[in-house]
């Protein structure tokens, strides 16, 4: 039980995903579903189990609830991110939405939202153990998607080599988003990246900002590749397509 | 206090001037007529000063002028002059005469003049009351009147200040109004109260010591140094059916006697509206709360029915579904997903209606809290539109947006956006096509949400936000929905300091209006290259 970040590639086949969650039935469905699909299973039904499983088997994938009777969502997040960047996709229901917001703001990679279907969840899971390894550079620092590029070291974003003129603010959004691709930007992470501590007075206006961004994006794309490239996620930040639209 | 001073003071003196002015002025003319003119005995003159006496100082005065005539006409014109006695028999009898008449004419005008008082009092108490009454009758709430109700009682009964408090007893008295707010109100040792009597038998004025108060050398001296010596205190409780609701608390001029009894009186009618007042505002308080208690069962017996009902078909449709994937069930591959899709639409309407509940739950208790933020407007409902879309495949679908910025909360919109779109859904089926514009308002959006399926009778409209209101179908359908869609919609509106309505529209169904704070992008953020060509979604 020692294979964790060596193991990983091995084990893409068949990833090990630590499922918590206290409702016996909903374990037992997704147990259930997941074993179906190739996933290696380990379960725990409170927060105290979880983190003893997580620290000796150390899974590929966390998928956990977070109203769990013993132990608070955050603060499992939390003990996990100290030592490891191991995905972790929350469980939630309807009312838990400013304690999922705090989670993913922590550091989880995403949220389904109870009640979810398994194809949902499926892909969810694949789409964090992908992104488990961080997210992708170019050798020179560059990030690119379809046809768009961007390049840091000279501070320009071009679309089939046509170059798109962007504020130093947009430019800032744009790098933390793609560099971030295929993964759940909260507007708390979206804010300390781009403007850092101080952007207390601009907290408002990120999704103004992030609409601007979009629109030079659209037109500067004429053959569509980049349409919903960055999707709004209502009231928790946004969500970039990790691949370019076939 | 013109009144009482011209009735306390001013009399004595005044009835004192006019009696001996009138006897002066009538002993000249006499002496005139008499010895001058030759008139035979003109002592009648006599008679004029007896009347404007008794108008002015009533029948004590006209007695007294009436005996000074007499004498005075005895002594100056009666031979032998100077002496009281009377050398004719004649003459005796018409000074007697003199007397007699003077005496009965003075009574009948002093009487006069004592009926003409009472009825300007009266008068003056009625206009009074009625005064009362009116400020009673005109306000909304007993509390309001009672302000007006202090200055009429002030003015009318001759008081210093007035003022009104409401409580069980005095520990428990909040003043409610006061004609000199502001200036401290006494603590006196010693209160008149007025003790009501039962029947006919006038109230009257009982001195009653408070024990702990000292009223003695400190308040004394206060008092004179605080200019007027202000201090007696009346006390008129206010009660209703036996119970008591407050007082009405009066001060007066300490030199000045107790309230007479038509002041006394006036008091007495004021404590007894206002009590009837409140007691009348006790009753409708408590027939509104029975009303409220009664309406809010009806509303959770409402709720019960419709959502059971609408809990059970879902669940038979799932429950039946699940018995058909069963291994051994003999149903085709295809079967089996279809018995699959319909327990996943089943779950999502029932995911809705739950959610919904809560929201209601939520509206309901106030603790739906709204957390705005900005953004552009297109940006949200062509998210929502895009989650709706395969549910919306059967029938046109139009969609023309703006981008202005809206300060709202994404969630709750979205929530509200739903709610409306799977109304049409339900109640304009396709073909019937479907219609999202928004109208620019001044510091406000309208996001039109409209379909072309039957519409809504005019009557219905108005109430189509209220919870558990259903439009009257002719014939009942097994899913008519439980009237809880758009109460949501109104309370997730009304937490974003929107607003929701609904109307008829162009296309021939309904047409919801929601309107949603805008707000203006700072210049720096707005880039000028992406505002010229800026498409709609």
């Amino acid at each position: 039980m020692t294979e964790s970040r060596s193991g990983r590639q091995k084990s893409r086949p068949a990833p090990t995903v630590l499922i918590v969650e206290d409702d016996a039935e909903t374990r037992a469905a997704v147990v259930r579903e997941l074993a179906a699909r190739g996933y290696a299973i380990v379960e725990a039904h409170d927060g105290r189990t979880a983190l003893e499983r997580w620290a000796a088997r150390r899974p590929d994938v966390v998928l956990l609830d977070l109203g769990l009777p013993d132990l608070d969502g955050l603060q499992i997040v939390g003990q996990i991110r100290r030592e490891a960047s191991t995905p972790i996709v929350i469980l939630s229901g309807r009312y838990e939405e400013r304690e999922k917001v705090a989670a993913l703001d922590r550091g989880a990679d995403d949220y389904v939202t109870k009640p979810f279907g398994v194809d949902e969840l499926d892909a969810r899971l694949r789409v964090a153990l992908r992104h488990g390894a961080g997210p992708r550079a170019e050798a020179d620092g560059g990030l690119a998607t379809g046809p768009l590029r961007l390049d840091p070291v000279r501070h320009e974003v071009t679309i089939d080599g046509r170059r798109v003129d962007l504020t130093p603010r947009e430019f800032e959004i744009l790098r933390v988003l793609l560099a971030n691709a295929g993964r759940l930007v909260t507007k708390g992470r979206l804010l300390r990246a781009v403007w850092g501590e101080a952007y207390q007075d601009e907290a408002s206006y990120v999704y103004v900002h992030v609409s601007q961004l979009r629109r030079k994006l659209a037109a500067a794309d004429s053959e569509g590749h980049l349409r919903d490239l960055i999707v709004t996620e209502p009231g928790i930040g946004y969500r970039v397509r990790g691949e370019p639209r076939p | 206090m013109l009144v009482m001073a011209r009735r306390v003071i001013l009399p004595m003196r005044r009835s004192l001037f006019v009696a001996v002015a009138t006897l002066v002025v009538a002993t000249v003319a006499v002496a005139i007529l008499q010895d001058g003119l030759g008139v035979p005995n003109p002592s009648a003159v006599y008679l004029v000063a007896v009347v404007a006496t008794a108008l002015v100082s009533g029948p004590v005065g006209a007695i007294a002028v009436s005996v000074a005539s007499f004498l005075l006409y005895n002594w100056f014109f009666v031979e032998p002059r100077y002496t009281f006695t009377v050398a004719q028999p004649a003459e005796v009898l018409a000074i007697l005469l003199l007397l007699f008449v003077g005496v009965v004419v003075g009574q009948l005008t002093a009487l006069q003049r004592a009926r003409t008082e009472l009825a300007r009092t009266r008068e003056r108490e009625a206009r009074a009351l009625f005064r009362l009454s009116r400020a009673l009758a005109t306000r909304e709430t007993t509390a309001a009147a009672l302000a007006e109700i202090a200055t009429i009682i002030r003015d009318q009964a001759g008081m210093r200040r007035v003022w009104v408090s409401l409580g069980a007893d005095e520990a428990t008295e909040r003043v409610a109004t006061d004609t000199n707010a502001g200036e401290a109100r006494p603590q006196p040792g010693t209160i008149a109260t007025l003790r009501r009597m039962p029947g006919e038998a006038p109230a009257e004025w009982v001195r009653i010591h408070r024990p702990g108060v000292r009223p003695p050398s400190r308040a004394r001296r206060s008092a004179t140094t605080n200019r007027a010596a202000v201090s007696a205190t009346y006390r008129v409780r206010i009660e209703a059916s036996g119970a008591s609701l407050g007082s009405i608390w009066a001060l007066r001029d300490r030199n000045a006697p107790d309230p007479d009894r038509t002041e006394t009186r006036l008091l007495a009618a004021a404590a007894d509206q206002v009590g009837q007042a409140l007691g009348h505002d006790r009753l409708v308080a408590e027939r509104q709360a029975a009303e409220i208690a009664r309406q809010s069962d009806a509303v959770k017996s409402a709720l019960l029915q419709s959502v059971s009902h609408d809990l059970r078909t879902p669940l038979a449709t799932i429950r039946a579904a699940a018995g058909s994937l069963r291994p051994g069930s003999g149903l085709s591959s295809d079967e089996q997903r279809e018995s699959a899709e319909a327990i996943d639409r089943e779950v999502e309407y029932l995911n809705r209606l739950v959610t919904n509940l809560l929201d209601l739950s939520r509206i309901d208790a106030g603790a739906l809290i709204a957390e705005r933020d900005v953004f552009e407007l297109d940006d949200l409902v062509s998210r929502t539109m895009q989650r709706l879309r395969p549910r919306l495949a059967d029938r046109p679908v139009e969609v023309a947006v703006t981008d202005r910025a809206v300060i709202v909360d994404p969630i709750l919109l979205d929530q509200a956006l739903t709610n409306i779109v799977e109304n049409a859904l339900k109640y304009a089926p396709a073909p019937a096509p479907l219609r999202i514009a928004t109208t620019d308002l001044d510091g406000r959006i309208r996001l039109t949400v409209e379909d072309g399926g039957k519409g809504v009778p005019a009557e219905s409209l108005g109430r189509l936000f209220e919870k558990f209101y259903r439009v009257p179908e002719k014939r009942p359908q097994s899913r008519a929905g439980t009237g809880i869609g758009l109460a949501v919609v109104r309370g997730l509106m009304e937490a974003m300091d929107g607003t929701a309505t609904a109307r008829q529209s162009e296309l021939g169904g309904l047409a919801i209006d929601l309107e949603l704070p805008a707000t203006e992008v700072p210049a720096e953020i707005q880039s000028p290259s992406a505002g010229a060509t800026r498409p709609t979604a």
